[in-house]
């Protein structure tokens, strides 16, 4: 009290002050915080399993064992997004292996993977691509797309293309004009042996949820880091670009505009 | 092969051309800051201010064929005013890029209005106050200008290389590439161009002739700073299969391309190697060893003058559709 009686004034100044400070500096913190979580993905911490327990992350599973190469997934797509003449956003891949009599042939069916931690979101110059907050799919905004494809080049599985029609980048978006009302993706709905299981894969009651969880899965292209939302049961990753000396494989994409697989 | 490229001949030319004219101006910076004073203070001017005067209208003609490369052209602007604050933040290299190129052809626009020779262009004492102007400003303009220009032609690959699907891309030594070749092609339009503007004696008013010592000893300095260039080139393009070479992983497989059987085996070993840096090198280094060993006075044929850099740039424009082109026939391997 001596020492405050002294110069009281300055003291309450001196508190003012450094009160007014704290303030200001936690303002500035917290508005930095919140222009960066703005400026990034809205949800930055969904890099692990653990971090997106409470968040809607839409995905899908194909069982391969149920899928007979029927192409009818691809045709329901291009059907329902209207999707013009010589490029696909989905198709089935047919895997041939093998030399008579030990054969194989499997099916892969392809479409966007929606990642957790997309390439195609960090290189797009624009924004135009983005993660939707509401159920994690990877949407294109047609009114800030520029057309560059710099997105087509990023995506590890091919998936983009220029549509010739509407000029701008163009993707599978898992249908979203029927997700959000409740209804699942084309191709789901319209798959004859009922391989594609589409739901929240962070739902715990989820059909897809549990099937992820007790069935051996795997995603495509794991080592790119990307976090895939399509899971595969019983997928067989043999490629042209991999095959062993002697070993005979081909691969038909069926894509439209490109034999390649990427 | 045609079919699935989807960047083709306009981000080639764009690639090639904005290398050359980040080149030219990163020559004539470096010139014009770290030419030292005397006889040839002059003669470096005049360098300085071809290469002033080549920069900024390639990187202006790329960046059209940018833009109208774009699958919506009139959206270009979307790279700079799609949102403020999600720009500062964004990783995305051709945001970036979008912005370097802004800056650069601005500030190269100023910096080669500095080389103007405003004195007798307007005469009188308007012409001396405007010349007084050129003078002050152009040494911070080229402080600004080669930074700018080193960027640019650093970004040129960063674009390519930020991409992990395209493996022949994502190679940690494409900006060394893209950034040598540019100085080079850069330098080369710089000699071909001051060939033509000095062809007759005194064709330019205030040039030095062609018979002046002074022209010949500073085109001596500009071949052996290419013919190293070159040679810094080859060194970086083992260093680039080398690189392809030691991993057992995507990239092994899309630099199969570039190897002889590959698709574009002919355009890499022809049109970059042999066409655009051995030929030039050996058919340079021959009159420059006979100055530096023999003690001749540096002179070239007329033709060996303007084939050298006219091979040099293109190979440059080789390189750049070789890689663009390559990086796109290829891809990862396996599923």
């Amino acid at each position: 009290m001596n020492d405050g009686s002294d110069n009281p004034v300055s003291r309450r100044k001196f508190l003012k002050t450094v009160s007014q400070g704290t303030a200001a500096v936690a303002t500035a913190g917290v508005a930095g915080g919140a222009m960066h979580a703005a400026a990034t993905k809205p949800s930055a911490d969904t890099g692990n399993n653990n971090g997106k327990k409470n968040k809607v992350q839409y995905g899908m599973l194909i069982d391969l064992r149920r899928c007979i190469g029927c192409q009818a997934c691809t045709v329901a797509c291009k059907a329902e997004a209207d999707v013009p003449m010589g490029v696909s956003r989905s198709w089935v891949e047919y895997v041939e292996k093998g030399l008579y009599p030990n054969t194989g042939r499997s099916f892969l069916p392809r479409l966007c993977n929606h990642c957790s931690e997309p390439h195609c979101v960090r290189v797009c110059p624009t924004g135009a691509t983005y993660e939707r907050p509401q159920d994690g799919l990877i949407v294109i905004d047609q009114g800030v797309c520029i057309g560059c494809l710099y997105c087509a080049h990023a995506c590890p599985y091919g998936m983009r293309f220029l549509n010739p029609v509407t000029r701008f980048a163009d993707k599978c978006d898992m249908c979203i004009h029927r997700v959000s009302k409740g209804l699942v993706p084309a191709c789901v709905n319209t798959c004859q042996g009922r391989a594609r299981i589409f739901g929240d894969v962070n739902d715990p009651n989820s059909e897809i949820h549990k099937l992820i969880a007790r069935n051996p899965v795997s995603v495509i292209r794991e080592t790119y880091g990307t976090q895939p939302n399509v899971y595969y049961i019983g997928l067989d990753t043999t490629d042209e670009n991999t095959k062993k000396p002697g070993q005979y494989v081909r691969v038909t994409t069926n894509k439209a505009n490109s034999p390649k697989r990427t | 092969m045609e079919q699935h490229l989807m960047w083709h001949w306009p981000i080639i030319g764009y690639l090639f051309l904005a290398g050359l004219g980040a080149g030219a101006i990163a020559v004539s910076g470096i010139v014009v800051l770290w030419a030292p004073a005397g006889e040839f203070r002059h003669r470096a001017t005049l360098i300085a201010r071809l290469g002033a005067y080549i920069g900024p209208l390639p990187v202006m003609v790329g960046t059209a064929l940018l833009i109208f490369e774009l699958g919506r052209p009139y959206r270009a602007l979307n790279l700079l005013t799609s949102n403020f604050w999600f720009m500062a933040f964004n990783p995305s290299p051709m945001n970036w890029g979008s912005w370097f190129i802004l800056l650069f052809c601005i500030f190269a626009t100023v910096y080669a209005f500095t080389f103007v020779p405003w004195r007798t262009l307007l005469g009188g004492e308007r012409g001396e106050r405007w010349e007084a102007r050129g003078e002050r400003i152009r040494s911070p303009m080229a402080v600004i200008c080669v930074p700018l220009a080193i960027a640019m032609a650093i970004y040129t690959a960063i674009l390519l290389a930020a991409v992990p699907a395209r493996p022949l891309w994502h190679t940690p030594v494409l900006w060394l590439l893209f950034t040598v070749s540019a100085l080079s092609t850069g330098l080369s339009a710089i000699i071909l161009v001051q060939r033509f503007m000095f062809r007759k004696p005194g064709a330019v008013r205030g040039a030095v002739r062609r018979e002046d010592p002074a022209f010949r000893v500073s085109e001596y300095y500009l071949v052996s700073m290419k013919v190293l260039l070159i040679i810094a080139e080859l060194v970086v393009i083992g260093l680039f299969f080398m690189f392809a070479h030691m991993t057992i992983n995507s990239a092994n497989f899309a630099v199969q391309t570039l190897l002889p059987g590959g698709e574009l085996a002919t355009a890499f070993w022809v049109g970059v190697i042999l066409v655009g840096l051995l030929m030039p090198a050996f058919i340079e280094g021959f009159y420059l060893l006979r100055t530096a060993v023999l003690g001749h006075e540096f002179e070239w044929p007329y033709v060996i003058n303007v084939s050298a850099p006219i091979a040099i740039l293109f190979g440059g424009l080789m390189l750049r559709y070789v890689i663009v082109v390559g990086g796109q026939i290829t891809g990862p391997i396996g599923i």
